[in-house]
């Protein structure tokens, strides 16, 4: 054991010491650092800006009204989502019909909501979303009494730009010019313009058919009533952060495990590899083997590279629990959540079980390729089949556990040792039978002993064997060869 | 004691017989030459004594227990491919070799100290050995070997790649291994280092022993050459199996290569000469050197 200890800490020490590893250990936590400043730099802002010209219509309250009763129907739903995460009574839901969203603003909207709460004191203050619109008044200059299109013409220039709101600079989205006859104008600069013009529409709409219905004889009173008639809907949906969501949001460990394995597995592999086609090709093998047995080193490398990616993992889940702790919302809108996952005390093991199987079946693959290989050059006629042959389903893998995990294909992959630690991750937050986990644990077991056996046989045979490679029957002999 | 026993050893890769039926035994505290041409079998017997490979007949006991990485503690190994690790240090690697042998990690240390100090290494110990020429590699090579103090050395082409100076402050080392007591069995292509060095010596060609025994044994192989200048032919004198005339001299004089039959002393040939009148004008001995032995036996294996 100390000797295997010995080999264990050379590898892992001489693979910390070099630039490379630093580099690795840093490029993701960098990455997503630049990517999330650079997504919040470049991020539109959420309001934009619109003015309008009400030419005796009296469309500018109706639609200001409605832009309201549609903010303020979204802060009903944030602020249930919220109510819901702290165990309080939400104070509505999403699909909440004008007439409900117009008590709720009749009630005090939220800040009267957030009073009745009891929230623990760890809860952080609730934010209301940013308004979509904010209308601004026309801008200095801009002709409003000369008809649309010398509004227009004025206006134009300053779609391309950002105008004074009271939250600061924002984009001007819309110009509108409406008039008791005639066509609605709008001007557009295209930047986030399309709600508001759909809005415009409606309400639009909504005005045109009341004065028809007023032209045919309707009382105003019973056409507003006519016109503002909804269909009641009764929607049961699950609440905030449960149902999908939650099955997403409780998926995300595991399936941030199959992805930081395939990458730990990968890293460390090639730097195994790295390592056995150097002691090869330097020839320096024959004396260490006049020291330590095969196995030995083989295990040696095993658990130096093991340190190794556990180093890299150790470094990258710090970084991402850091960067979620300073990260307003993240910590309690994903974080917390998808750890709660793992509040059964079987599931920590489970992972850890699955993500120590998948590391074992990769290394040993990568290290048996660098006991065939004289050179690097060698050794990537081997790694393309294997590199392939793991990549391409695991991905597919994935993609199809976030669609839909009760799919055959992750139930075949959990059944073939090679793909079942990927498998398992990916299915474990979205709950699999306890009858599955015995079966395809027992399975790779005894696959992972098989290829250590066999794989260890071929690695022993070949580590100072030169000239030709074996071929396919070489290889299943060697694998078969006891001495 | 013995050091090293090897009985009835076979070899085979394949269709291939490495090493054929091979037999001998190293004295305890001696100097063992191991030579043979290049696929002789040689590397071959080296890992199976050190249970790198493992004989498919045949016995191998070293310092009386069967071939084990147990027996590392008590080995130093010096192969013929030499490689190191690029990125260590020149210390760390001997510290290392030493704590794969067993030693804790004190005694490797010092140990790896003296013997870096020992081979005017010490002001690159804290080197790495991509920084290093390929001779002081080999230097560092050799300090693994030796980090343990082994009662048994085995060096498989030692001195090659070393230049003269170390090649001697090698041969250095391995008279004072043996003076310790340490047992050393070496390879090497070039004889005169088997002549200074070895007590005894085996040659091995095409994986079977032709040969094994003490230097003069070997020289004994073959019979050795006489240039005579003398007026009668000499091949019917006693001893002589072949005498052929290399030209006249002068005056009737003529130059004779003689060949002495196995065994026979040139100083007979000359006594008998001397006390029977018959006329010697030159007499010159020429004994064979392990080269030629090396080139006779090895290369009529061949």
């Amino acid at each position: 054991m100390n000797r295997i200890l010995l080999v264990a800490k050379r590898d892992f020490r001489q693979i910390v010491a070099t630039r490379g590893f630093k580099f690795t250990l840093l490029i993701l936590p960098v990455m997503i650092g630049i990517v999330t400043l650079l997504t919040s730099f470049l991020r539109p802002p959420a309001t934009s800006a619109y003015v309008m010209v009400d030419a005796g219509a009296g469309f500018a309250p109706v639609i200001e009204h409605r832009l309201d009763l549609d903010y303020q129907r979204q802060v009903l739903r944030d602020l249930s989502a919220y109510a819901a995460r702290w165990n309080q009574k939400p104070p509505g839901d999403g699909w909440a019909d004008d007439a409900s969203v117009e008590t709720f603003i009749a009630r005090g909207g939220a800040d009267a909501a957030l009073k009745q709460m009891r929230l623990p004191s760890g809860a952080p203050a609730f934010k209301p979303p940013a308004p979509a619109y904010i209308r601004v008044p026309v801008l200095a200059g801009v002709p409003t009494d000369q008809g649309a299109a010398a509004f227009g013409r004025a206006m134009t220039p300053y779609l391309s730009g950002d105008v004074a709101t009271p939250q600061g600079k924002r984009p001007l989205a819309v110009a509108a010019y409406v008039s008791v006859r005639g066509p609605a104008r709008i001007w557009t600069s295209g930047r986030n313009a399309n709600a508001l013009i759909d809005t415009l529409q409606q309400e639009r709409t909504r005005q045109l058919r009341l004065s028809l219905l007023a032209a045919n004889g309707v009382e105003p009173a019973a056409a507003a009533r006519i016109e503002g008639l909804e269909a009641p809907l009764a929607v049961t949906a699950p609440p905030a952060g449960g149902g999908r969501a939650q099955m997403t949001v409780r998926s995300l460990v595991p399936l941030a495990l199959v992805y930081l394995l395939l990458m730990a597995s990968f890293i460390t592999g090639s730097m195994m590899l790295q390592g056995v086609v150097e002691e090869r090709s330097n020839k320096l093998l024959e004396a260490v083997l006049a020291c330590i047995e095969p196995r030995e080193l083989m295990l040696g490398k095993l658990i130096g590279l093991g340190a190794v990616g556990l180093t890299i993992l150790a470094t990258w889940i710090g970084c991402a629990l850091l960067a979620a702790y300073f990260i307003e919302g993240a910590m309690a809108d994903y974080l917390r959540p998808s750890l709660a996952a793992l509040n059964q005390p079987w599931m920590i093991p489970l992972m850890a079980f699955y993500f120590f199987c998948g590391y074992l079946i990769l290394a040993m693959a990568f290290l048996t390729i660098g006991s065939l290989s004289n050179s690097m050059q060698d050794a990537q006629a081997y790694l393309m089949p294997v590199t392939m042959g793991t990549l391409v389903p695991v991905m597919l893998l994935v993609q199809t556990s976030v669609a839909n995990p009760g799919s055959p294909l992750p139930v075949i992959l959990s059944w073939i040792p090679i793909y079942t630690p990927f498998a398992m991750l990916a299915r474990l937050g979205s709950g699999v039978q306890p009858w599955e986990i015995a079966g395809t644990g027992v399975l790779l077991i005894g696959f992972v002993t098989l290829e250590l056996v066999l794989l260890g046989r071929v690695f022993r045979a070949s580590l100072l064997s030169s000239g030709q490679h074996p071929g396919l029957g070489g290889f299943v002999k060697l694998m078969l060869r006891r001495d | 004691m013995t050091a090293l026993v090897l009985d009835g050893v076979v070899k085979r890769f394949g269709d291939f017989t490495a090493v054929n039926d091979l037999s001998f035994q190293v004295a305890e505290g001696s100097v063992f030459g191991f030579l043979g041409g290049n696929g002789a079998g040689k590397t071959t017997s080296v890992r199976m004594m050190l249970d790198i490979l493992r004989p498919d007949a045949g016995r191998i006991e070293i310092l009386g227990r069967a071939p084990a990485r147990a027996n590392a503690p008590h080995v130093g190994f010096l192969p013929e491919e030499r490689g190191l690790y690029r990125l260590m240090t020149v210390l760390d690697t001997v510290v290392y070799f030493g704590r794969l042998k067993g030693l804790s990690p004190a005694d490797a240390a010092r140990s790896a100290t003296a013997l870096i100090e020992r081979l005017g290494l010490a002001q690159w110990a804290k080197t790495s050995l991509d920084k290093l020429s390929k001779g002081m590699s080999q230097k560092v090579q050799l300090a693994t070997a030796l980090v343990n103090r082994p009662r048994l050395l085995i060096l498989d082409e030692p001195f090659s790649g070393l230049d003269p100076v170390n090649q001697g402050v090698l041969e250095e080392i391995v008279l004072e291994m043996a003076r310790g007591g340490a047992t050393v069995i070496f390879s090497t292509h070039v004889m005169q280092h088997a002549e200074r060095l070895s007590d005894r010596l085996l040659l091995l060609a095409k994986g079977r022993k032709v040969f094994e025994g003490t230097q003069a044994q070997a020289r004994a192989q073959l019979p050795p050459r006489l240039r005579l200048t003398a007026r009668a032919d000499p091949s019917l004198l006693p001893g002589v199996v072949r005498a052929i005339t290399a030209g006249p001299v002068q005056e009737g004089w003529q130059e004779w290569e003689v060949t002495l039959a196995p065994g026979r002393e040139p100083g007979d040939l000359l006594q008998h000469c001397t006390s029977n009148g018959f006329f010697l004008r030159g007499f010159d001995l020429h004994r064979p050197s392990l080269h030629d032995v090396f080139v006779h036996l090895v290369g009529g294996a061949r």
